[in-house]
C-alpha cells in the first residue's frame, strides 16, 4: 500500500465521514448541550417561584465609593439583602422602577454579613501607601474611637482589647507623619453640638428634636427617606471631617505647612465615611477635609503589608495639638456615646459646673438595645427627653412613629446606622463574626473602660480643645467655627421617589 | 417554558448573570469581551448580561439580555449541520457542540446578535444561553429566574405569561403597550414589558416576520435537490464505470 493518499481514497474518506455525519444527524443523535455543568445554591432548585428564605443579592453601583463586590466569590446566599432590608431598612423601602440611583447608604453591613468575602470596602490602601512614599506630602492620620477596641482582633487578640496606643505606634512605624485622635475632634463636635442643642432648645424650638449627624450612613438615610427632618439634623460635621478641616487650617497654620501638601487619612470602623469624605459639602477653602478613608480591616492589611505586628509594636502617644481626648470623646464609638458626651457638656454649658456622677455613668443610654430612652435633668434648661437609636431599620420604625403621632416626645435623638454604633460598623474586623453579638459587647465594654481611664471625662475640660478655641475658633458656633466645623445637607429624596 | 422580564422591577443586582455563570460553569475571571460605551454585551463567557441604560427622564433602567429563544429560530435554520435545534417540549433553542462544524452561520443569522464564538479556544464552540435546558426539562426555572430577588423575572407557560403581561399593561398606565418578544421575528419564549420605549433601552426594532420565512420556501428544497443531484451523479459515475469496463472486456476479447 502506498504511503501517499490517493485522490480517490481521500475523496472516499471525506464522503464517507460526511455520510456518517448526516446519518447521525438524521437519526437524532446530537450529543450533549453545553452548560449545566456547574452548581447552584440549594435554595435555587425547583421552580423559580418557590418560596425561599433568602435569595438574590443587593445591587451595588459601579461608582459606589464605599463598597464593591467580586462576583467570583458571590454564592448568591442572600445575606446581603437580608442585612440591607431587615437591619438597615433600605432595600425594599423605595419604589420601583428605579429613579436616579441605586439606593445605598454606604453602611457596609452587607460586607459584614457576606460569608464569602465577596463584598468588601472599596479599598484605598494603595492610595495611602503612595502618599506615605511621597516625601513631598505630609501625611496625617486620625483613628476613630471604635477602631481602638477592635483592630486587635485582626492580629489575633481578644475582642475588647484596647489597642489605641499600639495603633499610634504602628501608624508611626508604617510611616505616617502625624497621628491624631478622632476622639479629640469628637470632643470638638461635642462643644459645637452641645452649644447648638442648647441654642435650639432655648431659641429655635422648630429645630427640635435635635438629631445627631455624626453617622454618615444615618445622614444619607435621612436625606433619602426623611428630607423633612433635614433641618432637625445637627449642622455639625462628623468628628472625621472636623479633624480633617482642622488639620488643613489650624494645624497647617500652626506648623507652617501648605494645606495643599497635607494628605489627610482617617482610620474608621465604617465604609460610609468614604462616602462622607467625598461629599462636596466636606470642603473648606478648596481643600477636601479627608483625602482617604481606611476601614479597620484595611488598616490591618496595610500594617501587615508594612510588616508591622500590632502585638509587638511599641506603644506611642498621639501627636499634640489634635491628640488629647476626654472620656466623652472616647465613647463616640458606642451607641449612646454621643448622647452621653453631649449631655455632659450641655450640663456644663447650662450650669457652669460639671455633671453629677450619675451622668458620668449614664447606664440607660448604653448597650445594644435598639431604642433606648432617658431623661436628663439639666438645671436652667429643664428636663430633656432623649432617645438613642441604632440600626437604621429601628430608626425607620421610630421616625415613622413620630410621623404618625405628629410630634416627638424626645428633644434629642441620637442615630447610628449600625447596630450597637460604630463598634459594629461595616468596616470592622470580621474575625469574630461567628460570635459577633458577644464580640460587640466586649468592644462596648472596652469603650467605656477607655472613658473611665481618661484623666478628664468631659469634652470642655480637654486642654487642647480649650487651646483651639482660644487660638482659632474663639467660641462654639462662632463664624469661624461655622465655616470649618459645620455643614449642610442634600435632599436625596427625589433620587429614589417620584 | 417562557420567561417574562418586567424591566421596571429590575434593580441591577446581577443575581441572574451570576447564577448563570455558576450553573453553567462560565469563567468569572475573563474580562468581558464586548464593552461599548461602558455597556457590557454578551460574549462566550457571558450568556446573559445586565445592561445599565438611562431613559429620557434620566432614570436608570437595567435590561437583561440573553437568547430570546425564538419560535422560528434563524440560527437553527441557518445551521446546515443541525447543531442548533429548537426543543419542542421546552421551547429552548439549544446548541449541540458535537454536531457543530464551526461555520458560524448562526452568528450572522441571529437578528438579535446573540450567539457568540469562543475565539480564544483551540477547538472553539458557539456560546449562547441554553435556557438551562437541563433544568427546564425537569420543570425547574432557568437559573437566572430562580435567583431573581425582586420578581423582575418570572417563568411559566408562554400563553399564561402573555395573559399576565397584557393584564399588567392594561391595569398600569406607566407601562408602554408593547410586549417585546410577543411578535418580534415571529415571537419568542422571552417576553419583556417596560415603562420605557424599548428603542430607548437598546432593544432592536425588528420585523414581526420570522427571518426563516424568507428562505424556507426554497432552502427547504435544498436537501432533496442535493440528495437527488448526488444520486444522479452517482448513477452517472456508475454508468461511466460500466461503460469503461465493458469497453475493456470487449477489447480483451478481441485480443
Amino acid at each position: 500500500m502506498s504511503n501517499n493518499l490517493s485522490r480517490r481514497k481521500f475523496l472516499k474518506v471525506v464522503a464517507g465521514s460526511g455520510i456518517a455525519g448526516f446519518g447521525v444527524m438524521v437519526t437524532g443523535c446530537k450529543g450533549e448541550s453545553p452548560g449545566g455543568k456547574g452548581w447552584i445554591p440549594d435554595q435555587y432548585q425547583g421552580k423559580g417561584d418557590f418560596p425561599v428564605a433568602l435569595k438574590g443579592r443587593v445591587s451595588i453601583a459601579a461608582d459606589n465609593p464605599s463598597i464593591e463586590r467580586d462576583d467570583e466569590k458571590c454564592i448568591l446566599c442572600g445575606q446581603c439583602i437580608e442585612a440591607c432590608e431587615k437591619v438597615m431598612g433600605v432595600y425594599g423601602n423605595y419604589p420601583l422602577p428605579l429613579k436616579k440611583e441605586v439606593a445605598c447608604v454606604n453602611c457596609g453591613q452587607c460586607s459584614m454579613w457576606c460569608p464569602s468575602g465577596a463584598i468588601t470596602e472599596k479599598r484605598n490602601i494603595k492610595d495611602v501607601l503612595a502618599a506615605i512614599e511621597d516625601s513631598s506630602k505630609h501625611v496625617v492620620v486620625q483613628t476613630a474611637p471604635a477602631t481602638k477596641v477592635s483592630l486587635g482582633e485582626e492580629f489575633g487578640m481578644e475582642p475588647g482589647s484596647i489597642v489605641g496606643e499600639k495603633i499610634v505606634g504602628a501608624l508611626k512605624a508604617a510611616g505616617f507623619d502625624a497621628v491624631f485622635d478622632t476622639c479629640f475632634s469628637a470632643d470638638l463636635t461635642i462643644m459645637e453640638e452641645a452649644a447648638e442643642f442648647i441654642h435650639r432648645l432655648t431659641k429655635a424650638q422648630d429645630e427640635i428634636p435635635h438629631l445627631t449627624s455624626c453617622c454618615p450612613g444615618w445622614v444619607k438615610y435621612c436625606e433619602y427617606f426623611y428630607p423633612e427632618l433635614m433641618h432637625n439634623l445637627s449642622t455639625c460635621k462628623s468628628p472625621q471631617s472636623m479633624l480633617g478641616a482642622v488639620v488643613k487650617s489650624y494645624y497647617a497654620q500652626k506648623k507652617g505647612i501648605n494645606p495643599e501638601d497635607i494628605v489627610s487619612v482617617s482610620i474608621m470602623p465604617c465604609t460610609a465615611k468614604k462616602f462622607e469624605a467625598a461629599r462636596p459639602e466636606m470642603e473648606v477653602d478648596g481643600h477636601q477635609d479627608t483625602d482617604f478613608v481606611l476601614t479597620t480591616r484595611e488598616l490591618a492589611v496595610l500594617l501587615k503589608y508594612k510588616k508591622v505586628d500590632l502585638t509587638k509594636v511599641e506603644d506611642a502617644q498621639y501627636d499634640s495639638a489634635l491628640g488629647e481626648s476626654s472620656g466623652a470623646g472616647r465613647i463616640f464609638g458606642a451607641s449612646g456615646g454621643v448622647t452621653e458626651a453631649a449631655v455632659r457638656t450641655a450640663y456644663f454649658m447650662a450650669t457652669g459646673s460639671n455633671p453629677p456622677d450619675a451622668l458620668l455613668e449614664w447606664k440607660p443610654v448604653r448597650g445594644m438595645t435598639a431604642v433606648k430612652e432617658a431623661t436628663a435633668d439639666i438645671p436652667g434648661v429643664g428636663s430633656v427627653s432623649i432617645a438613642v437609636c441604632s440600626g437604621l431599620k429601628n430608626a425607620r420604625d421610630l421616625l415613622d412613629g413620630i410621623k404618625a403621632s405628629g410630634h416627638s416626645k424626645w428633644q434629642f435623638i441620637e442615630f447610628m446606622a449600625c447596630p450597637g454604633g460604630c463598634i459594629g460598623g461595616g468596616g470592622q474586623p470580621k474575625a469574630d463574626a461567628s460570635l459577633i453579638a458577644d464580640a460587640k459587647l466586649k468592644r462596648i465594654d472596652a469603650i467605656y473602660r477607655e472613658d473611665v481611664n481618661a484623666p478628664k471625662r468631659c469634652s470642655h475640660d480637654n486642654a487642647e480643645i480649650k487651646a483651639i478655641y482660644k487660638d482659632f475658633f474663639e467660641k462654639p458656633l462662632s463664624e469661624k467655627a461655622e465655616k470649618y466645623l459645620h455643614t449642610s445637607y442634600t435632599n436625596r429624596h427625589d433620587r429614589l421617589f417620584d | 417554558m417562557a420567561v417574562l422580564v418586567d424591566i421596571t422591577k429590575c434593580i441591577g443586582c446581577e443575581s441572574c448573570s451570576v447564577a448563570c455563570k455558576l450553573y453553567n460553569k462560565l469563567d468569572f475571571k475573563k474580562e468581558p469581551r464586548n464593552v461599548k460605551d461602558g455597556i457590557i454585551d454578551l460574549d462566550d463567557n457571558n450568556w446573559t448580561v445586565i445592561q445599565q441604560r438611562v431613559n429620557k427622564n434620566d432614570d436608570i433602567r437595567f435590561v437583561k439580555k440573553q437568547c430570546m429563544h425564538c419560535k422560528e429560530p434563524a440560527c437553527a435554520s441557518a445551521c446546515f449541520s443541525k447543531a442548533i435545534q429548537k426543543d419542542e417540549n421546552t421551547g429552548a433553542v439549544v446548541y449541540y457542540p458535537d454536531l457543530c462544524v464551526g461555520c458560524r452561520y448562526c452568528l450572522v443569522a441571529c437578528p438579535f446578535e446573540i450567539a457568540k464564538y469562543q475565539w480564544d479556544e483551540q477547538f472553539p464552540q458557539v456560546a449562547k444561553c441554553q435556557m438551562c435546558d437541563k433544568r427546564v426539562e425537569h420543570g425547574e426555572a432557568p437559573a437566572c429566574v430562580s435567583a431573581c430577588p425582586t420578581g423582575a423575572l418570572t417563568s411559566g407557560n408562554r400563553d399564561e405569561l402573555l395573559a399576565k403581561a397584557h393584564k399588567i399593561i392594561s391595569s398600569d398606565s406607566r407601562y408602554i403597550n408593547h410586549i417585546y418578544g410577543e411578535n418580534e421575528v415571529g415571537g419568542g419564549e422571552w417576553l419583556y414589558i417596560s415603562d420605557t420605549p424599548f428603542e430607548e433601552l437598546g432593544f432592536k426594532t425588528v420585523s414581526d416576520v420570522p427571518v426563516t420565512s424568507y428562505t424556507k420556501s426554497y432552502l427547504s428544497k435544498v436537501p432533496v435537490l442535493a440528495s437527488a443531484w448526488a444520486l444522479f451523479l452517482a448513477g452517472l459515475a456508475y454508468y461511466n464505470h460500466r461503460c469503461d469496463q465493458n469497453k475493456k472486456s470487449d477489447n480483451d476479447g478481441k485480443e
